[in-house]
């Protein structure tokens, strides 16, 4: 054996059983057009839910975990407009998906996220951007509502493990909060949005929030895990230390620590670990150009929302929208300094990206394209991957679909 | 000291030792400056300076320390705190125009505001004097940074002892425009807060009382708590333990008793009716015990133990407080945002201060900005809306170098916001009801 063929030999021992793209499962994607916030949403989501087959067989009677993307420094806007219409899923999305949850049976509905570096209580991250948290418990009506930090141990007793079925890309498995075990569904509520690591995040990047920082962020406890969070997730991004001890480390320590490899593995292993039961993109109001605070950003109108019970299906309808193709990898947009998030997913078997195997229902994806690119363009040149922009460019304003 | 300027009139300037000419008294001449501090004897300048109708004081006589030190039961019209740091936003090690910035992604401050308030509070209604200098080896500051230094001292009501950098006293003295022009440019931020003395009186607020010593083994937690709280928009009262049987507890929503060791027995029945008539009232792992409450309830925040007291509630640390930036924090999660005063976006490079009339009606939102074109704070840039809890009739911006225009509301959702147009170093925003 040579030396080449040795360690193509232990990369393949280390490399994630690959499922062959024909055999990953396809689900139903509802797509449809909502020209703004407010009242019109709730109708336009309960369609959607209808169209992929309704809600109840999901979540009546059960416990309904959802998690949000709420993404960024809730005190900073994309100028002064609320961060609900550039970065985070908006209330309005998040209150008709639970309002439609409870009155299709859901017995509790836990409102998840991970707010960044960060013990404090949803509800007063939510209250930093000047939501009003109780318009959720509202929405529920009779179903139980509850709010949950998941950075953290948070109100579990313990963190619970999910293996990553196929073996994972990046890490064989996750401790994650109670939140994401003691559930019946889990939802993913994301936002259409470029991402300046992983090229695009939509419902299923909005999972790598699951993973509590007292694990695997800065700080985090060396052999067990922290108390409270105490840094971001650069370790994950950039591979700069393992989990506490306690946990699983990543597969392979020499595999590259560059955030484009890193985190759609991660990504990809999460998703598949703990499944997505129902996503949905909100995409009604949004930015292009990157999702963290500090890049430039654009304020994009999209007016659409997408839904489905296969995540990676309904981000590959999402990339459709943004004017990418699902089927694209590295080197070519919106991957150009990124792998593939939905290849490596698919290869994991959590779903297809190929749009010929997705049944689209509702609008046609090439009559709500907003080309997220052309949205950003400068002298008629569109942007290309979402970072800061030389010289730092002022923010586009009022982006439309064209 | 002069006799004719009360001591709560006096505007302070530090006499540069290398100005040997009564010549350059002239530079007060119709401006906010009207006491002069001389290191030591002064001999004919102090006599030009009294002839001129300044006020002269001899450094030493003021007793001036460092807020440690402070004997603040002396009988004098004047506390003078020194070892204070320039106001300022810290470079990043790298310099440049990047921030430094602090646990929460916002750029780090350095602001004397804190020891304002926390003097102010101690020494019972003296006047508080602030003593520093444009840091050395350094390149001198600008017209904005020493504008900077004045209302980062003055939007709490107390004076800096202006101290020029050695390159503007030497250019003033030898009649430089350059220097001139950024004489000018002070003594205006200086005559802006003279002009609206009103708003010394005004009363600083928020929903939480800070009850320490401040002082020994619990300065460390206690002053950066009031450093980092203000620097998260969690506005509060600062409470000196020593005067808590007289302090008015009255509009608080929480009271937070900082200092880790049980409270004597004279200060429990104040707290602990404080909790019963409905107050939050936030203790130490040690002081606990002096708080036994009620039934158990359920704690949102992480780290503490919360029990119902007749209407109100006693959450007591479960773990000893290490680290003031997430005792602030946890304080604001308890307290909760919801009662912030004032909620702010793109502010990340201000400071901000909230007071209230004596009289209770009108509101004043002090913004210090320490940001520059370059160092923005945030993303959105510039562009900062805010959102203010009280209920009032109109708000009107004042900035130092314009006349006030009112601010229209902007509804934003079921909210109304105001959006501030762009201004450099300080704005007031005041709010009538």
């Amino acid at each position: 054996m040579t030396r080449r063929e040795m360690l193509v030999t232990a990369g393949a021992a280390l490399a994630a059983p690959r499922i062959r793209a024909a055999q990953a499962p396809t689900a139903p994607v509802a797509l449809a057009r909502c020209d703004s916030y407010g009242p019109a949403v709730l109708p336009v989501l309960r369609k959607m839910f209808d169209q992929i087959g309704g809600i109840g067989r999901l979540v009546k009677g059960k416990t309904v975990a959802v998690k949000l993307n709420l993404t960024g420094n809730p005190d900073i806007r994309v100028g002064t407009i609320p961060i609900e219409s550039t970065n985070w899923t908006h209330p309005d999305v998040i209150s008709a998906a639970v309002a439609l949850f409870a009155q299709a049976g859901a017995a509790r509905i836990r409102l998840l996220e991970s707010p960044w570096k960060s013990a404090e209580p949803l509800e007063e991250y939510m209250i930093s951007a000047g939501w009003e948290p109780r318009d959720f418990v509202s929405a529920a009506g009779k179903a139980r509502l509850e709010f949950e930090n998941t950075n953290f141990l948070g109100r579990g007793k313990q963190y619970h493990r999910f293996p990553v079925p196929n073996g994972g890309h990046l890490f064989p498995a996750f401790d994650l909060n109670h939140s994401y075990y003691d559930c019946d569904v889990f939802v993913s509520i994301g936002k259409l949005k470029e991402h300046r690591t992983a090229g695009v995040t939509m419902s299923m990047k909005n999972c790598f929030g699951i993973t509590p920082c007292t694990i695997y962020g800065d700080g985090a406890g060396e052999d067990e895990p922290g108390l409270v969070p105490r840094g971001g997730r650069n370790p994950i991004h950039a591979g700069t230390r393992q989990p506490s001890k306690s946990s699983p480390p990543e597969k392979d320590p020499t595999s590259p620590r560059e955030g484009g490899y890193r985190v759609p593995r991660c990504v990809a292993d999460l998703v598949a670990a703990r499944p997505v039961h129902l996503a949905i993109i909100d995409g009604i109001e949004s930015i292009a150009g990157g999702e963290v605070g500090g890049q430039v950003q654009h304020y994009v109108q999209p007016h659409v929302l997408v839904a489905g019970t296969n995540t990676v299906c309904v981000d590959a309808v999402g990339a459709a929208v943004m004017g990418f193709d699902p089927m694209a990898d590295r080197g070519v947009k919106p991957f150009e300094q990124a792998d593939s998030t939905l290849r490596l997913a698919e290869e994991l078997g959590v779903g297809t990206r190929d749009l010929n195997r997705i049944e689209v229902i509702g609008e046609k994806i090439a009559g709500v394209v907003c080309d997220y690119r052309k949205a950003r363009s400068v002298n008629g040149v569109p942007g290309g991957w979402p970072g800061r922009a030389p010289g730092g460019a002022a923010p586009a304003r009022g982006g439309r679909r064209g | 000291m002069a006799a004719d300027i009360a001591a709560a009139d006096l505007v302070p300037f530090r006499w540069p030792a290398t100005w040997t000419d009564p010549r350059h008294i002239a530079l007060f001449e119709g401006g906010p400056v009207n006491c002069l501090l001389f290191d030591g004897p002064a001999g004919a300048i102090a006599d030009a300076a009294r002839k001129a109708g300044l006020s002269v004081i001899y450094w030493n006589s003021l007793n001036a320390a460092k807020l440690a030190d402070i004997n603040w039961n002396a009988p004098v019209p004047i506390v003078t705190v020194t070892g204070l740091v320039w106001p300022r936003m810290q470079a990043a090690a790298g310099g440049g125009d990047q921030a430094a910035s602090g646990p929460t992604g916002a750029p780090w401050i350095d602001s004397t505001s804190w020891v304002a308030r926390l003097a102010a509070a101690r020494a019972g209604g003296k006047q508080i004097w602030l003593d520093f200098a444009p840091p050395k080896d350094e390149a001198p500051p600008g017209d904005a940074a020493y504008r900077v230094a004045v209302a980062d001292a003055a939007s709490t009501g107390a004076r800096w002892a202006l101290t020029l950098d050695p390159k503007l006293s030497a250019g003033l003295a030898a009649g430089s425009a350059g220097a001139l022009k950024t004489w000018k440019s002070i003594t205006a931020a200086l005559s802006f807060f003279e002009q609206h003395k009103p708003w010394r009186s005004y009363q600083h607020q928020g929903p939480l009382g800070v009850v320490s010593t401040f002082a020994g083994e619990h300065e460390f937690m206690a002053t950066e708590f009031l450093n980092l709280a203000a620097r998260r928009n969690l506005l509060y009262r600062v409470i000196d333990r020593s005067r808590l049987a007289s302090a008015d507890l009255g509009g608080l929503r929480a009271v937070i008793w900082l200092d880790q060791e049980l409270p004597p027995p004279e200060a429990v029945p104040k707290l602990a009716e404080f909790a019963r008539a409905g107050g939050l009232l936030i203790v130490s792992q040690t002081a606990a015990p002096a708080f036994k409450g009620e039934g158990s309830l359920d704690c949102p925040v992480a780290g503490y133990g919360l029990r119902s007291l007749g209407k109100g509630t006693v959450a007591a640390a479960v773990r000893d407080w290490d680290d003031p930036y997430f005792l602030a924090a946890d304080a604001h999660n308890l307290v909760s945002r919801r009662y912030d005063p004032v909620r702010m976006f793109n502010g990340s490079s201000y400071w901000v201060h909230y007071s209230v009339a004596p009289d209770g009606r009108d509101g004043l939102i002090q913004l210090v900005s320490f940001g520059t074109a370059s160092r923005g704070g945030g993303a959105g840039g510039a562009e900062v809306s805010l959102r203010i809890a009280r209920n009032h009739r109109s708000v009107a911006l004042h900035t130092l170098d314009a006349e006030p225009v009112p601010l229209q509301p902007v509804t934003v959702g079921q909210n109304i916001e105001y959006r501030l147009p762009q201004f450099a170093t300080y704005a007031a925003l005041e709010v009538k009801a």
